[in-house]
């Protein structure tokens, strides 16, 4: 069944590697020169606590250069649920065609075809998703650098949540298509559920998946628990007055005059909740890809004849 | 017993929302014969054939294969069994050797030998994809991976439907020469009677779910009578015999009987009938209007 | 490979049992001499793959032609026609045929055509085949 389940997912699988290609294609020339204007201009040393006085205009050149870039390349988050649903595609035609029933009446039974079809895929997903975690993080280091790991792009796509991603739009297909027996209707579907499972817990859930922090500091110069953080929210006021509304935009590394006596509250993940945020993401879309790949499982088995 | 039945059914029925596809199924099929499924679309055919298979859960009675259920005990009885769906599917994008490969490893008792030998006499290619193929030839791939793992019963689902004549005869060819080297039994549907008469000598007939015709074909044939003669009621005749359809004009009555003993009226001519007109008859007897009669006519004619 | 000096064919049409229109044909051709003392009939796979018919149906025919003493099987070699088969003796078919053909001239002088002949002929014929049969 091994082979079987392999080859008859050869077409999809190329295709995958080819998206992966053409991906590299694409970031490897930019990567490289990311990565040359970054080292060059020793940026580094400028997030240091004491920047030099030519690190604004080295900071604003890179920026200017490849932010536009960067912010674009964030919807490449997309491509773990493109990778996903294509995946499940042999799965689907196999029951759209009837070759299911060919395979059922062979001499194996139907959980272990079910299992090496299923297997198969999700291991296929799996590898693609860490040839985009390595190519992304490569790719994103200085961004990650500048940023911090946090940063909803870098986030995206450095960490392990690229497999849940995968996972899960891998078996939202397969129980769609479990169901339809139509593998254009139940790809499309499964994308655009992908897409909207994303965008729900991007906006909604992300920020909560663990106790963010509450922290009180004075002044203007940003505190180094701040570092890297992701603010929630930052509210600042000055002789009783307001100065700042709960905003949460990146965190500032420079001193705005003026401020010295201000007493700021700010809600924050800081960065060392990366890998726990990671975890909380990564099982929920594990966990419902799991439900899903069951479901789909038991209704094959049971209710296709 | 296992060896002198192939596949019994008792009660089996199976039913699919509210609509009953299969009712109170009870049969013998016998080891060795090849056996005739026969019935308008929509009779059951295909319910009865996966529910023989192991396909899917009957919804009462039950299913014998060689003495096994063939869905609870599949892991016994796959590898005994070969299948042929409806439409003969296939993996398209595979080469031929892809598909007997496919075919090595998914069955234990694989006959590699006897796979490319026949691959080899159809005159293909190992190198074609599945997708380029014939309909005919295609279906020739369908049973040769349904033979190469050696099976002891053959199961096809309208095997020749959408076949030439000439691919349906060269299919059926293949399936004789199985049945005289290996001994296999054979049951296949179809709802074109014409052609089977030769090939098999078991029949079933089915429709709206029930079956109403079953056993040997040669028994069939001798033991039913098309009576004719001048205008009268079948009172007499029916009283020892089973009237199975009659029909009147204003001078000439004809009757067709199934006869227990001989016909000794002597106010009937006796004709033979032969098996297709048997068939029509009974299917038209079940539904009992013309109009079910006439669109079984059309199925079982074309 | 031998071949076999009989060909058979079928007549889905012609209302005879095929098994039976096999055992006919063997005896035409040993009657007309096709198939003489000693020759080899063909196999029952010859017969299958040539005809696509059930395998049983020939074995009927053949058995049948044994029980008649047309053939005799040797086993492991295969099937043969008998040395002494038992056609009507010569006499009996030219006293036949020469009585037929007074009849059938008969027959024409009281105004039958040839399907009214054959009609005759087939009534007289039945009644043999159905009681064979009941």
């Amino acid at each position: 069944m091994t082979w079987v389940s392999w080859r008859l997912e050869r077409t999809e699988a190329l295709i995958v590697l080819g998206i992966l290609a053409l991906l590299a294609a694409l970031l490897v020339p930019t990567g490289i020169q990311m990565a040359d204007a970054y080292h060059r201009d020793g940026l580094a040393a400028c997030l240091s606590v004491n920047p030099g006085p030519t690190c604004g205009n080295k900071l604003g050149d890179f920026r200017q250069h490849f932010q536009s870039l960067i912010d674009l390349s964030n919807w490449f988050t997309l491509v773990p649920g493109l990778i996903g649903v294509l995946l499940a595609a042999p799965f689907i035609f196999d029951l759209e065609h009837g070759t299911y029933r060919l395979a059922w009446t062979q001499s194996i039974t139907r959980d272990r075809w079910l299992l090496g079809k299923l297997g198969s895929a999700a291991v296929a997903a799996a590898l693609a998703a860490g040839a985009l975690i390595l190519l992304f993080t490569w790719w994103r280091a200085p961004s990650v650098h500048l940023d911090g790991r946090l940063d909803t792009g870098n986030y995206d796509s450095t960490g392990i949540v690229v497999i849940g991603y995968t996972l899960f739009a891998l078996a939202l297909a397969v129980a769609l298509g479990a169901i339809w027996r139509r593998a254009a209707a139940s790809l499309a579907v499964a994308f655009v559920g992908y897409f909207a499972a994303r965008v729900f817990v991007d906006v909604l859930l992300r920020d909560h998946l663990v106790a963010p922090v509450k922290a009180t500091y004075r002044g203007t110069q940003q505190p180094s628990f701040l570092y890297n953080a992701h603010i929630l929210s930052l509210r600042g006021a000055t002789h009783g007055h307001e100065i700042l509304g709960g905003s949460s935009g990146p965190a500032q590394k420079f001193a705005t005059p003026g401020m010295n006596s201000a007493v700021f509250q700010v809600v924050y993940q800081p960065d060392s909740h990366f890998w726990p945020l990671q975890l909380t993401e990564t099982a929920i879309f594990v966990g419902f890809a799991a439900i899903l790949i069951l479901f789909a499982s038991w209704w094959t088995r049971q209710r296709t004849s | 017993m296992n060896d002198t039945v192939a596949i019994r059914t008792s009660g089996l029925a199976k039913r699919y929302g509210s609509r009953w596809a299969l009712r109170d199924c009870t049969l013998e099929i016998p080891s060795g014969s090849v056996t005739a499924l026969v019935g308008p679309n929509g009779a059951g055919k295909t319910t009865l054939l996966h529910l023989v298979i192991g396909l899917v859960e009957p919804t009462s009675g039950a299913v014998d294969v060689f003495g096994r259920s063939p869905r609870r005990d599949a892991k016994e009885v796959l590898p005994r069994l070969g299948f042929v769906a409806q439409d003969h599917p296939l993996h398209r994008n595979l080469t031929i050797a892809d598909t007997l490969t496919y075919g090595r490893k998914l069955n234990p008792s694989w006959n590699k030998q006897l796979a490319v030998s026949r691959v080899e006499r159809l005159g293909l290619s190992m190198r074609q994809k599945v997708g380029q193929l014939s309909g005919g030839q295609q279906a020739q791939v369908a049973l040769t991976l349904a033979l190469a793992k050696q099976p002891q019963l053959l199961v096809l689902d309208e095997p020749v439907a959408s076949l030439d004549p000439l691919a349906r005869r060269e299919f059926l060819n293949a399936v004789m020469e199985a049945v005289v080297e290996e001994g296999i039994t054979v049951v296949l549907s179809s709802h074109i009677v014409a052609e089977l008469e030769r090939v098999c000598d078991y029949l079933v007939t089915l429709a709206d779910g029930a079956t109403q015709l079953t056993g040997s074909i040669s028994q069939i044939v001798a033991s039913h009578r098309l009576l004719t003669g001048p205008r009268s009621d079948a009172a007499g005749v029916a009283r020892a015999h089973d009237v199975i359809r009659e029909s009147h004009t204003e001078r000439q009555t004809t009757l067709l009987v199934r006869a227990n003993g001989h016909v000794y009226d002597s106010r009937w001519e006796q004709h033979e009938v032969d098996l297709e007109e048997i068939v029509l008859a009974y299917l038209g007897y079940q539904s009992g209007n013309g109009a079910a009669a006439t669109s079984a006519l059309e199925m079982v004619r074309s | 490979m031998v071949f076999a000096m009989i060909e058979f064919h079928l007549d889905g049409r012609a209302g005879v049992p095929a098994y039976l229109q096999l055992v006919q044909q063997v005896r035409q051709a040993i009657r007309l001499g096709i198939l003489r003392p000693g020759d080899q009939l063909p196999t029952v796979k010859e017969v299958v793959t040539r005809l696509t018919i059930n395998p049983n149906t020939v074995l009927h025919a053949y058995r049948q032609l044994d029980l008649e003493g047309l053939i005799e099987g040797r086993r492991g070699i295969g099937t043969f026609v008998s040395a002494h088969p038992v056609p009507p003796p010569p006499d009996d078919l030219k006293a036949l045929r020469s009585t037929l053909q007074r009849w059938v001239g008969r027959a024409r002088e009281a105004g039958l055509d040839d399907e009214g002949i054959a009609a005759l002929v087939a009534e007289a014929v039945r009644p043999s085949a159905a009681s064979r049969v009941a």
